[in-house]
């Protein structure tokens, strides 16, 4: 599919350097378009919302951020550890600026553990954007399902 | 053998090299904005340039150094000047990063703007003082598992005039994947009577450009670049009772501060220091700090840890620093109606908790001073 100039950019942002060290496609070699449209597809198949997920995520990292940078337990099921550094990130889409605030949670139950950040939860809620497959923040929606199952 | 096969890429060729050459003649003529002056606080400064490259450039070329992080990609947000001239609508790139107040009073992002005509600026009077600084990295040591301390000596200039408690911007070099330069802040842990050297803690973040450089490609002996000195968070000079709070790297200003106290004999002051760490490994600098309080009366440090294992034989103070401080505040630190002030460097969540609890325990706000790195 021809990517829109807005995607086109976005993915040039998102190579090795421009924003991050790492980039946001890992080692994934489908254009951005494609990446998006295969995992709106999952998120569809399991019955998730991007914006619940991002939501929910959110709010378990705003908790996570009252252990002033060591694990807490939220709501008894939880495990959040959160930490923050120096700086912004800005979207690759151009349409905000995040602190570098990463956390990992933990779903006590079933010990599915996910890395994210706010940047990559607004990627997720807005961008419908998962990242690249071998990128340290993609989040297969089969992880994002289970590390928010009750 | 014939050889007319390669009239037709030749001709080629040759139409594009032509195309371009009008291109670059064309821009040559279009992009002429001729000499420009730039005012600088109402006639503080003013400087004749070259317009045509962006307001960030040019200031640079002249040697006063806005803060950039991204290098002036419009990624960053950081190098907000306040224009007074008419030079056009705010940009697309610059909203997100332009709070409503500063859309209002004509601040805009000085890598955004290319300059095209005079134009009349304002800048905080401190950038003045910032230099372009060439060192060498003479010492680099592991503090902990993730915080590494870099040392570099001064070349040119020889030597800085800094506040306790201002950072520097560390550029990075291509490396790997990395294709461009990058910079980004790091307060200065050094003292400043140690004029010749600068010494920063820096942390490692994951992905991190520069700090990935730090610990995977620089070397001691090798040569970099900084901008510095830059920010306002320093010791006030006042009588106060001095209450500061760090965690992980943010010890580096607040090392400076208590170091440049003690060298100036800044004593007679109560100073508590309190240094939080989740496990003894993540502590570091503690020693020499325990010296110090040996030997200065009024100087107190509290470490405090806040999930001690086993293995690590913690005798000291356990808990979240917040718990501790407010321990602190409640009992040993004697406040007794003293006027106190707060000294903060960490991150932003630990900050607003230190804040909540400094206010709790009657410390105004605006005696409250923080590097909130961000």
């Amino acid at each position: 599919m021809k990517m829109s100039p807005t995607l086109q950019k976005a993915q040039e942002n998102m190579q090795p350097g421009e924003i991050t060290g790492d980039g946001f496609l890992g080692d994934d070699t489908r254009p951005l378009v494609d990446i998006i449209e295969a995992d709106e597809e999952r998120f569809q198949a399991l019955g998730l919302s991007f914006e619940e997920v991002a939501e929910q995520l959110t709010r378990l990292l705003d908790r996570g951020r009252e252990g002033l940078g060591e694990p807490i337990t939220v709501d008894g099921r939880w495990l959040v550890k959160v930490d923050e550094a120096r700086g912004f990130l800005p979207c690759p889409f151009e349409d905000g600026i995040f602190r570098k605030i990463t956390a990992t949670v933990t779903n006590r139950n079933n010990q599915t553990t996910v890395l994210v950040s706010q940047l990559s939860l607004h990627l997720l809620g807005h961008h419908h954007f998962l990242e690249g497959r071998g990128s340290s923040f993609r989040m297969e929606p089969e992880a994002a399902r289970d590390v928010l199952a009750r | 053998m014939s050889l007319a096969f390669l009239i037709g890429p030749l001709a080629i060729g040759g139409i594009a090299a032509v195309l371009a050459g009008i291109i670059s003649v064309v821009d040559s003529i279009v992009n002429n904005y001729g000499e420009c002056k730039i005012d600088i606080n109402s006639g503080q400064k003013s400087l004749t340039v070259t317009g045509g490259s962006s307001l960030l450039q040019l200031l640079a070329q002249e040697r006063i150094f806005v803060p950039s992080a991204c290098g002036g990609r419009g990624s960053c947000g950081v190098c907000k000047v306040r224009v007074l001239s008419d030079v056009g609508p705010i940009l697309p790139t610059e909203l997100p990063y332009l709070e409503e107040e500063e859309r209002e009073n004509g601040t805009r992002l000085s890598c955004q703007i290319k300059v095209k005509d005079d134009m009349d600026i304002e800048i905080p009077e401190e950038l003045f003082n910032i230099k372009e600084i060439r060192g060498v990295v003479e010492e680099i040591n592991d503090m902990t598992h993730d915080i590494k301390e870099v040392r570099v000596k001064l070349i040119d200039p020889p030597q800085l005039e800094f506040k306790a408690g201002q950072y520097a911007q560390l550029e990075s070099k291509p490396y790997g994947k990395i294709k461009e330069p990058a910079q980004r802040a790091y307060s200065m842990s050094s003292p400043p009577h140690d004029r010749d050297h600068l010494e920063f803690y820096v942390r490692l973040v994951p992905g991190g450009i520069v700090t990935t450089w730090t610990f995977e490609e620089l070397q001691e002996g090798e040569k970099i670049r900084l901008i510095a000195p830059i920010g306002d968070f320093h010791m006030r000079d006042t009588d106060a009772l001095k209450v500061m709070i760090a965690g992980g790297s943010g010890m580096a200003p607040i090392k400076s501060i208590v170091l440049d106290m003690w060298e100036k004999g800044d004593t007679d002051k109560p100073v508590w220091f309190f240094f939080g760490a989740r496990t003894r490994k993540d502590l570091f600098y503690t020693e020499k700090l325990k010296e110090i309080e040996s030997k200065w009366e009024n100087f107190h440090f509290i470490e405090a840890l806040s999930e001690p294992t086993p293995e690590d034989k913690w005798d000291g103070e356990v808990g979240l620093i917040t718990d501790v401080l407010d321990r602190y505040f409640k009992g040993e630190m004697n406040t007794n109606g003293k006027p106190m002030e707060g000294y903060l460097c960490g991150s932003p969540g630990m900050i607003d908790a230190c804040i909540a609890v400094m206010t709790k325990n009657g410390i105004p706000e605006d005696k409250i001073y923080y590097d909130k790195f961000a």
